[in-house]
């Protein structure tokens, strides 16, 4: 699409950075371009133009109420669960329109699964919590259906800690595990993407590394994004960081960039703890 | 002068503490009393003919077909406004919340709520009965069917309100959880929704029977009442309220001791739901927060 631009064309530069990327790399499975986001009459997110790569983990940091969850929210539409949110410009997954109506939300949220920061599990078995997703897009035998919960729970690393309770209430896991079961839950569907929203902040040191190793294995099948207000965090699992203020994208790198060498005075100002 | 100030609050908070205590035990102590002359009169008048012998036989009589009518009544006064009361409810909390239609028709609940029930009696009694009794020449006018209609009305806002409020309890995250896994509303709230709030429901429904099975207004002008057993609802139906309501206005004391056991049994009765419902909300409770 963007390749077929003639080259004369004097394109805006966040396109022009687009269109050289373009011929190197992948296309990015998130295309944002011009997203703003309004809360009533509050304009929460302001000309956002970010792209997030295949397969890799990106993490948004920033201040709080910088719109770091906004811009999560926005990427599976599960804002418009409330009245009187709008977003407008353009999300593209893998070249779609997401925030296009017509594009179907069961068909979105099946391809772009997401972790709450407080884990959430429903009020069933743990069995249950799992196949309840599956069952309602796909219709699989019992014994296809066992296998597949089994490795989803093996995927989120949960599986030896409770093959042999599947039956009990989901309620009775540990916050650690439930978070871990909520992930298990979101790959069940065999997502592309998955969201994660500050997940390990309601979570215990030993059970964030756990999550933290998690991400780092799940990169490798499926595209990650991180919100966290944790900025170590970011710098150990993500590949690509960006770095939000104020409703505006500062600056999206390659983490180890952000971290040693931002391009902004905004960024360094936060990363190094003068503000924020 | 901060020894002073410490002092006043000390002061202070006794006093509040003193008063509070005061009307809570001041509230307690007639409850207690109510129980008490309630259980020590009826006592007295408890005897297997109360269940055994019909009204008819007055003074010689029981309260049998009291009895039947007014679990009659209940029964299909519950089976009206439980699945109306649950759905509105469900309605307003995910539906309706936060918008001005919601908004309204939780404003109308809560009047209906405190409507007066002898209100509540007469509407049916234009609506029902009269309509009834035109349509069928007569051979049918009050019935146990227009006394469980009123009945219903008593019972309907306790629903909708508890049913409404127990939805909104359960934390939006979870809401956000299904529907990130792109369920739809409509299976999110049956098998979700309704399962973390299904032990306040159930108390809901338990307590608008209590609140509808000591109700005598609304079916003075329904039910009416009859003094021979009738079992089908389009039949006049005594009931224990009204039974009661009647025999303490004989002038014969006989009358007014199987009025005590009747109201001994309703007593028992709301006592037994309230305490269900207590035990409903318990081991549930705590596996969710």
């Amino acid at each position: 699409m963007i390749e077929s631009l003639p080259s004369t064309v004097a394109l805006p530069s966040w396109l022009q950075a687009v269109a050289e990327r373009a011929g190197q790399r992948t296309f990015p499975k998130f295309a944002v371009r011009a997203l703003d986001f309004h809360y009533d009459d509050v304009r929460a997110l302001k000309n956002i133009c970010m792209d997030i790569p295949e397969k890799k983990v990106t993490a948004i940091i920033g201040p709080s109420g910088c719109g770091k969850s906004t811009l999560l929210r926005v990427l599976n539409r599960i804002y418009a669960v409330y009245p009187g949110l709008h977003a407008s410009g353009e999300v593209l997954l893998d070249g779609e329109n997401i925030l296009d109506a017509r594009f179907p939300l069961h068909r979105l949220r099946s391809k772009v699964g997401m972790v709450f920061q407080k884990p959430v599990p429903f009020p069933m078995t743990i069995f249950e919590n799992v196949a309840w997703g599956i069952s309602h897009h796909e219709r699989l035998s019992k014994p296809d259906m066992a296998e597949r919960v089994e490795q989803a729970l093996r995927s989120a690393a949960l599986w030896d800690e409770v093959k042999d309770k599947l039956k009990r209430s989901a309620l009775s896991l540990s916050g650690g595990q439930q978070q871990r079961l909520c992930i298990a839950r979101a790959i069940a569907l065999k997502p592309e993407v998955l969201l994660l929203d500050e997940p390990t902040s309601a979570l215990d040191p030993i059970a964030t590394a756990k999550i933290e190793q998690l991400i780092e294995e799940l990169k490798d099948d499926y595209t990650l994004v991180i919100v966290t207000h944790n900025m170590q965090q970011a710098a150990r699992v993500s590949d690509r960081t960006a770095f939000m203020y104020m409703g505006q994208l500062v600056e999206i790198e390659d983490t180890e960039t952000i971290f040693t060498k931002p391009n902004r005075k905004q960024t360094e100002d936060y990363i190094t703890g003068r503000f924020g | 002068m901060a020894v002073d100030i410490y002092i006043r609050r000390r002061a202070v908070n006794l006093v509040a503490m003193v008063l509070s205590g005061c009307a809570a035990a001041g509230g307690l102590v007639f409850l207690v009393w109510i129980l008490w002359i309630t259980l020590k009169n009826g006592i007295a008048a408890l005897d297997l003919k109360l269940f055994t012998k019909i009204t008819a036989y007055a003074d010689q009589g029981g309260l049998a077909n009291a009895i039947v009518g007014s679990l009659t009544m209940d029964a299909i006064a519950l089976a009206i406004c439980a699945p109306v009361g649950i759905l509105a409810g469900t309605f307003l909390a995910e539906y309706a919340n936060r918008t001005r239609l919601g908004a309204t028709i939780r404003f109308l609940n809560d009047i209906l709520l405190s409507a007066p029930s002898i209100v509540l009696g007469l509407f049916v009694y234009v609506i029902v009965v009269l309509p009834m009794s035109n349509l069928t020449h007569g051979a049918v006018s009050f019935s146990g069917l227009a006394g469980a209609i009123a009945l219903a009305l008593i019972g309907l806002p306790v629903i909708v309100r508890t049913t409404d409020e127990m939805l909104q309890l359960v934390p939006g995250t979870l809401r956000e959880a299904a529907l990130s896994l792109g369920i739809p509303q409509w299976k999110l709230t049956t098998q979700v929704l309704m399962r973390a709030a299904l032990s306040g429901i159930v108390t809901g429904v338990l307590l608008a029977l209590a609140r509808l099975a000591g109700e005598t207004a609304p079916l003075l002008f329904t039910a009416f009442g009859n003094n021979f057993m009738a079992f089908h609802p389009l039949d006049k139906m005594e009931s224990l309220p009204v039974a009661i309501y009647q025999y303490t206005n004989d002038p014969n004391p006989a009358l007014h001791a199987i009025a005590w056991a009747g109201a001994l049994l309703i007593t028992f009765f709301v006592l037994l739901l309230s305490l269900g419902a207590r035990a409903f909300l318990k081991p549930h409770r705590s596996s969710h927060d």
